[in-house]
C-alpha cells in the first residue's frame, strides 16, 4: 500500500503526534483553483456528459468525476471549487482532472493557485459525553443549545477550528487549512472531553443487578 | 405656457401666459391671475425640482407624524402585542423594547424580519432571568421557522456578548415543566394538593432524565411532555400525548417516543423488584409507584463518594462474604414496626451494593426496612393485576389507544416527596444522587451495538475469505456453521435465509480487508472514505516516490 497522506488510518498510530492513540479521519477536503480564463458554460454543460447546468439555479456547471469520486464547481470567471475529496492529494489530483476535461473542451484552462480551504474530519472516542457540562465549564468557547441542534459547538481558538461534539462520543472537526490542525484540535479537545465522559462501570452494575435480585429472592422466599 | 386644462375663471378664455414675477399664470385675454392652489414653485430653491407635488397619505413634511415617528409607534405596538401573545408582562414588555431598542439603535424597523427579532430578544429576555420560554412557542407565536428564530437568538446574544452561563444561563428544563404544569389546561381543574404533588413528582422525574441522558443532546420539550403525561397518569389524570405536546409546543412522535424510553429506564430500575423480571414496558406504568418509591428512597440515601467506601469493601472483593451476609437476613428483615401495615410503610430497601443493612446506620429512623411479607404482598398483588387486567373496568386513552385501566395507590401512600430531586438542582447535584439505575444515552448504546455488528460481520468475511484462500479447511468450517445454523434457526427460516444473505456492507467489508484496511478502520463505518482511500485510489501517487527515497 503506497504511503501517502491519506492512507494514515492504515499505519500504526503514532503516539508521540496521537497521544489520545484516536486519528480523526479525514472526510472531506474542499479546494479551489484558479483556471485562468473565462468559460462558456453553457457550452461545457452541453460538450461534457458529467456536468450539469441549472443557471436559474445555480450560476455554475457542476461537475462530477468517478475516481478520486469528487464534485466541482465551476464558474465563467474561471474558479473553480473541488469538493468530496478524501485526502489532500486526491483533491488535487480530481481538480486537475477537471482542468484537463476543460482544456480537451477548447478552453485554455491553467492551474494557478491550488489551495485546500477546509478539511472535515471525525471520530470517535468511544464514551459517552455530558454536553451540559462541558458547555458549562467551556462557556466561553462553545454554544450548546438542544432546542436548535443536538451537538455542542465548540469553536477552539488555537488552532482555529470548530468541533461538534455529541453525547454519544463522536466529534466532527471541521475549519481546517492542513491536517495537522486537525489533529492538532483534536488532541486539545480529548483531555476536556475526559473530564466530561460519563464513567461506564458495567461490571459494577451487573454486578450490583445480581446481587440486589438475589437479595430480594431471599427475602420472599423465592 | 400658452395653454391650460380649464379656462380662464373671468372670460372663459383658454390662453395664459406666466406671470415672470409671482409665476402665477395670467390670462392672455382679460389679464386675471388664476388661482391655481396646488403648484409649489421652486421648493428646493431655483435648483429644485419643478411641477406640480401632489401628496398621498399622511407621511412626509406637513403632516403631523413622521415616517420614523410612525416606524416606531408601529414597532412598539407590535412588540406589545406579541409579548402579550406569549403571555409575558408589561414588565418583559418594556425590557425587550429596550433590548431591541439597543441592538437597532432606536430605529426599531419594519418587515417580515421585525416579529423575527422581537421572538429572540423575547427569548433572550426570558433566558437572561433564568426563566426560559420554549423557542418552538416563540416561534409559534411569531408565525417562524424555529431554525430562522435560532440564528436571530444567535446573533443577539453575539451582538449583546452574552457569554458564559452567567449571563446567559442555559435552557431549564425544570422550569419549562414548572410552566407546562401551569399552562396545561387539562391540568386546570385538578386539585391544587395534587397539583404540588403531581409538580414535585414531575421535577423529580425530569432530574432522573436529565441523569439517565435523556435529555442531552435532545429538544427538551418532547421529555417534559412526557414526564407530563406519565405524572398525569400516576394521579390519575386522564392526559393524552397529543394534549401534552400540544401544550408545551412538541412534536407529538417524539414525545411518544421520549416516553416510551423514559418507560424503558423505569423497567430498568424494576428489575431490583422481587417481580422485576415481569415488569415490561407495556405494565411497568402499573408498577410505577413501586418503583418511583424505590428512586425516591434511593435518592435520599448518602451521596454515592460517602457511600463507596463502605460499600467497595463488599463489591470489590469477596462475593462469598456478600452472599453469607445476603443468607442472614432472618434477623435483619424482622418485620416489628413495619410489616403489613401499608404500603407506604413497608417498601424500603436500603441498598447499597446488594446489602440490605436495616438498623446498622445512625439515621435509620427514617430509612427503610424491608419486610418480606409486605414483598410478597405486592408481589401477589400485582400477579393479580396482571392476571385480571383485562377483566378491569375502566379504561383510559393513551397514545391515542384504549388501554385497560387499573387503580393506582394513592399518591399518599408512596410518595413522599422529601427527596432533594423534587427541588431543581444543579447538574453535578444530579449526577452524585443515586436513583437506582445509571443509564447510557441511548445514542452511545446504539453505537455500541452498530460497532458490535461490524465486528461480527469482519469476522465472517474473514471465515469466508480464509475458506477460498484455504479450500481444504473448507469442509469443517462449513459443516459447523451448517450445524449451528440448522439449531439455532431451525424454526425460523426467514431470519435463517437473512443470517445466510450477505449483503451490501459485507462485500465492501470483504473488499476492505482484501485490501489490507485496518479492522479498527473498518469498524468505524467510513465505508466511503476507506474505498476511495484503499480501493479507488489508483491515480494518487505518493508523496515521497520509492524510486527518490533511495
Amino acid at each position: 500500500m503506497a504511503d501517502q497522506g491519506g492512507l494514515e488510518g492504515s499505519q500504526p498510530v503514532d503516539l508521540k503526534k496521537h497521544p489520545s492513540g484516536i486519528v480523526p479521519t479525514l472526510q472531506n477536503i474542499v479546494s479551489t483553483v484558479n483556471l485562468d480564463c473565462k468559460l462558456e458554460l453553457k457550452n461545457i454543460a452541453l460538450s461534457a456528459r458529467n456536468a450539469e447546468y441549472n443557471p436559474k439555479r445555480f450560476a455554475a456547471v457542476i461537475m462530477r468525476i468517478r475516481e478520486p469520486k469528487t464534485t466541482a464547481l465551476i464558474f465563467a470567471s474561471g474558479k473553480m471549487v473541488c469538493t468530496g475529496a478524501k485526502s489532500e492529494q486526491q483533491s488535487k489530483l480530481a481538480a486537475r482532472k477537471y482542468a484537463r476535461i476543460i482544456q480537451k473542451l477548447g478552453f485554455p484552462a491553467k492551474f494557478k493557485d491550488f489551495k485546500i480551504q477546509n478539511i472535515v474530519g471525525s471520530c470517535d472516542v468511544k464514551f459517552p459525553i455530558r454536553l451540559e457540562g462541558l458547555a458549562y465549564s467551556h462557556g466561553a468557547f462553545s454554544s450548546y443549545e438542544p432546542e436548535l441542534f443536538p451537538g455542542l459547538i465548540y469553536r477552539m481558538k488555537q488552532p482555529k477550528i470548530v468541533l461538534l461534539i455529541f453525547v454519544s462520543g463522536k466529534i466532527v472537526l471541521t475549519g481546517a487549512k492542513v491536517r495537522d490542525e486537525t489533529y492538532t484540535a483534536f488532541e486539545n479537545i480529548y483531555p476536556v472531553l475526559t473530564e466530561f465522559r460519563k464513567n461506564q462501570q458495567w461490571c459494577d452494575i451487573s454486578l450490583k443487578l445480581l446481587l440486589l435480585r438475589l437479595d430480594a429472592s431471599l427475602l420472599l422466599g423465592l | 405656457m400658452t395653454s391650460a386644462s380649464r379656462g380662464c375663471t373671468s372670460c372663459r378664455s383658454n390662453s395664459f401666459e406666466r406671470d415672470a414675477m409671482s409665476g402665477h399664470l395670467c390670462c392672455t385675454a382679460c389679464g386675471l391671475f388664476q388661482e391655481y392652489d396646488s403648484y409649489e414653485p421652486h421648493l428646493g430653491g431655483l435648483n429644485g425640482p419643478e411641477g406640480t407635488f401632489v401628496r398621498v397619505g399622511t407621511a412626509g413634511t406637513g403632516t403631523v407624524y413622521t415616517y420614523k415617528q410612525r416606524k416606531v409607534f408601529g414597532a412598539q405596538t407590535l412588540i406589545g402585542e406579541l409579548i402579550d401573545r406569549l403571555g409575558l408582562t408589561d414588565f418583559r414588555a418594556e425590557q425587550v423594547k429596550t433590548m431591541v431598542a439597543n441592538i437597532t439603535e432606536n430605529e426599531f424597523g419594519e418587515g417580515n424580519w421585525f416579529p423575527i427579532l422581537i421572538g429572540a430578544c423575547a427569548y433572550v429576555v426570558m433566558r437572561k432571568d433564568n426563566k426560559p420560554l420554549p423557542i418552538a412557542e416563540v416561534a409559534s407565536v411569531i408565525c417562524s421557522d424555529i431554525y430562522e428564530l435560532g440564528r436571530m437568538v444567535t446573533r443577539v446574544v453575539d451582538f449583546l456578548d452574552l457569554k458564559g452561563s452567567e449571563k446567559f444561563p442555559e435552557f431549564d428544563i425544570v422550569w419549562s415543566f414548572e410552566r407546562a404544569v401551569r399552562k396545561s389546561s387539562t391540568l386546570s381543574s385538578v386539585e391544587s394538593d395534587t397539583l404540588e404533588i403531581m409538580r414535585k413528582q414531575g421535577i423529580f422525574l425530569i432530574q432522573c432524565a436529565v441523569k439517565w441522558f435523556l435529555t442531552t443532546g435532545r429538544r427538551p420539550m418532547p421529555v417534559v411532555a412526557a414526564v407530563l403525561v406519565l405524572v398525569a397518569e400516576l394521579n390519575g389524570v386522564n392526559m393524552r400525548i397529543e394534549d401534552a405536546a400540544m401544550v408545551v409546543h412538541a412534536n407529538v412522535s417524539t414525545t411518544r417516543l421520549r416516553y416510551r424510553e423514559f418507560l424503558e429506564k423505569l423497567v430498568k430500575v424494576a428489575q431490583v423488584l422481587p417481580w422485576g423480571e415481569d415488569v415490561t414496558v407495556k405494565n411497568v406504568v402499573k408498577s410505577a409507584p413501586f418503583v418511583i418509591e424505590y428512586m425516591e428512597r434511593k435518592s435520599m440515601e448518602m451521596p454515592d463518594s460517602k457511600k463507596r467506601k463502605k460499600v467497595d469493601g463488599v463489591i470489590g472483593v469477596d462475593l462469598g462474604d456478600v452472599v453469607s451476609e445476603c443468607l442472614r437476613k432472618d434477623v435483619e428483615y424482622g418485620t416489628d414496626g413495619y410489616g403489613v401495615e401499608g404500603d407506604s410503610n413497608c417498601f424500603g430497601v436500603e441498598q447499597n451494593g446488594g446489602i440490605v443493612r436495616a438498623g446498622d446506620d445512625d439515621d435509620d429512623s427514617d430509612r427503610m426496612k424491608l419486610s418480606h411479607e409486605c414483598l410478597s404482598l405486592m408481589y401477589t398483588e400485582f400477579l393479580d393485576k396482571m392476571r385480571h387486567k383485562n377483566s378491569t373496568e375502566g379504561s383510559t386513552e393513551i397514545r391515542g389507544r384504549k388501554r385497560t385501566g387499573f387503580k393506582h395507590r394513592e399518591c399518599m401512600d408512596w410518595w413522599n416527596g422529601k427527596s432533594d430531586l423534587t427541588k431543581k438542582l444543579l447538574l453535578k447535584q444530579i449526577l452524585e444522587k443515586d436513583v437506582g439505575l445509571d443509564a447510557l444515552p441511548p445514542s452511545f448504546v446504539t453505537g455500541c451495538k452498530v460497532y458490535k455488528k461490524r465486528i461480527e460481520k469482519i469476522n465472517a468475511a474473514k471465515v469466508r475469505i480464509n475458506r477460498v484462500m484455504h479450500p481444504s479447511r473448507t469442509d469443517l468450517g462449513e459443516s459447523c456453521d451448517s450445524c449451528s445454523l440448522d439449531s439455532v434457526h431451525a424454526k425460523k427460516k426467514r431470519n435463517r435465509r437473512q443470517s445466510n444473505d450477505i449483503d451490501w456492507e459485507d462485500f465492501i467489508i470483504e473488499t476492505l480487508l482484501l485490501h489490507e484496511v485496518k479492522e479498527e478502520e473498518i469498524e468505524k463505518g467510513h465505508y466511503n472514505t476507506l474505498l476511495d482511500l484503499h480501493v479507488f485510489n489508483s491515480g494518487v501517487l505518493p508523496e515521497v516516490l520509492p524510486w527518490k527515497a533511495k
